[in-house]
């Protein structure tokens, strides 16, 4: 009988919020003053936002122990973290354009943290190219941790960057969420995503353990456990 | 598409189902990805 | 190359054997040992030159005879001749130890990581900056800019920031890209987003300086580059550096 892995339970208590929290945004909150039913994004848009966050800051903490201690489990949680930060930063560019369209009328605009998000991407992106290339795993973990940092670093840079390159252009336009009932889908939806994200940050890590035992090993009937 | 009359914004329902949409379907798919690469491995096991 | 400092028994306080001194020693040898094949090869550094020169008036071409849109973009493309520029040299710069397997060499001796870094982004930042003497007076014909003699001093510190913004992560990423085989397109890939606030900065002193800079906003996107370079000069050099050369 196979264990239930703990994020099991992590991720139902995760999607169950999703659903309850994602019911009252879309249904039971009221519509915003100026931007009316668009609003409604902001439920995912912002809890994406710091899913996404909380992702690669995770991932940068993870390179560091990583390069610091050089066991596997650091780097196979650095990769679960990039790429499930990645897949929240994709999703948020996503949501983010389809408010904005329906604010600003155009899909991209050029918006500060739009803009840092599409670098973030970008960065994060690189360091997982660059774990394509190289074959020697021990190699692959100092290198991709080195990249990390180095991505993560950047990004309150580029943040002040873009803000100041905009600053004459563009006043902020933040959502007012006042009203308790869009309080709560909004600090629902941000735990239930952050509680996905774990989900999926452990499955990934699992499977980057498994990937790099076969690697090593060679033979799958091999399964003498290599202890990290 | 939307309207905007008075500084208030009307309509955006379909960027919102489309929002929620690709957000539902994104997670599925990355969920459903790792869930079979590791299924993979389990069988060989 | 370890200098050992003879000292008298009784002078306890130099105990540690002039550390920063050898790292300083051993930097400044390999910036000579850089710089000196980069000049025996010099043929290599012309068709740098050529290339950014080629760059600049390629963008002339895809902006089109409009000398106001020219002027207005001027900045923007000598920063753009600069970074395409770099990745040139910068896949260079490990290609003299790839070559030789002078790398292994190199660690062999007792040369700290820490002085390798400091050394070879040094030389690659000098390399740069002499791209700028050629590359700006062409550029100010190119998109009819016009510039008084006092502002090409404050052109070439920005230049120079810029330069060095570029090289500290680059050097870092070409000591790993090197001895990947598809190095000349990861190098960009890795690169670009991370420099953009060194483009963006840049871009914008060098705009403020070109075009006029009526609210004296250049101070603040100097200190930003400069920021930006700091941040990176120790980050690489001093923290990273020696975990990406490690066999």
């Amino acid at each position: 009988m196979k264990k239930f892995a703990w994020e099991h339970w992590v991720g139902i208590l995760g999607l169950a919020l999703l659903f309850v929290g994602s019911y009252v945004g879309l249904v039971v909150a009221p519509p915003e003053r100026y931007m009316g039913d668009v609003q409604r994004i902001m439920y995912v848009h912002v809890p994406s936002a710091w899913t996404a966050m909380v992702c690669y800051t995770a991932a940068f903490v993870a390179a560091i122990v990583s390069l610091w201690t050089g066991r596997r489990r650091w780097d196979a949680a650095l990769v679960g973290m990039i790429e499930t930060g990645m897949v929240f930063n994709a999703l948020l560019l996503c949501q983010g354009s389809l408010w904005g369209r329906a604010t600003w009328g155009v899909w991209w605009d050029w918006d500060v943290r739009l803009t840092t998000s599409l670098v973030m991407l970008l960065l994060f992106t690189g360091v997982l190219a660059l774990r394509s290339f190289v074959e020697d795993a021990e190699q692959r973990a100092s290198w991709s941790a080195i990249a990390a940092i180095v991505s993560y670093v950047d990004v309150p840079l580029v943040y002040f960057c873009v803000r100041w390159w905009r600053s004459l252009h563009q006043v902020q336009s933040s959502p007012e969420t006042v009203d308790p009932l869009m309080v709560f889908p909004l600090r629902t939806n941000a735990i239930a995503l952050v509680l996905v994200a774990i989900w999926l940050i452990a499955r990934r890590a699992r499977l980057e353990l498994r990937r790099r035992q076969h690697e090593e090993v060679g033979e799958p009937e091999r399964r003498e456990p290599i202890h990290d | 598409m939307t309207e905007i009359t008075e500084g208030v914004v009307t309509g955006g329902w379909p960027n919102v189902i489309a929002a929620y949409t690709i957000t539902a379907a994104g997670l599925l798919v990355y969920a459903w990805s790792l869930v079979s690469r590791l299924r993979r491995f389990e069988e060989k096991e | 190359m370890a200098e050992v400092s003879s000292m008298p028994p009784q002078d306890v306080r130099e105990s540690r054997p002039g550390l920063v001194r050898t790292l300083v020693t051993q930097t400044w040898t390999i910036l000579r040992k850089d710089l000196l094949l980069e000049w025996r090869g010099r043929s290599r550094m012309v068709s740098v030159v050529l290339f950014g020169t080629v760059t600049l008036v390629l963008f002339s071409f895809a902006v089109g005879p409009d000398s106001t849109a020219l002027r207005a973009g001027a900045a923007g493309f000598l920063v753009l001749a600069l970074l395409l520029s770099s990745t040139l040299s910068l896949s260079e710069s490990f290609r003299f130890e790839q070559e030789q397997r002078a790398l292994e060499g190199l660690l062999l001796l007792p040369v700290d990581a820490i002085a390798l870094f400091y050394g070879k982004a040094l030389a690659s930042t000098l390399f740069l900056c002499l791209l700028a003497p050629i590359l700006v007076p062409i550029a100010l014909v190119l998109y009819s800019v016009e510039m008084e003699p006092m502002a090409l001093a404050r052109l070439l510190l920005v230049w120079g920031l810029a330069a060095a913004g570029l090289t500290a992560p680059g050097t870092l990423y070409a000591a790993m890209t090197s001895r990947l085989r598809s190095q000349d397109v990861l190098l960009p890939i890795l690169l670009f987003p991370l420099v953009i606030p060194v483009l963006l900065g840049s871009v914008k002193a060098m705009a403020l300086i070109l075009l006029g800079d009526p609210m004296s906003q250049l101070w603040s996107w100097t200190l930003l580059l400069a920021t930006f370079d700091l941040v990176y000069w120790i980050l690489c050099g001093m923290l990273l550096f020696s975990h990406a050369i490690e066999e």
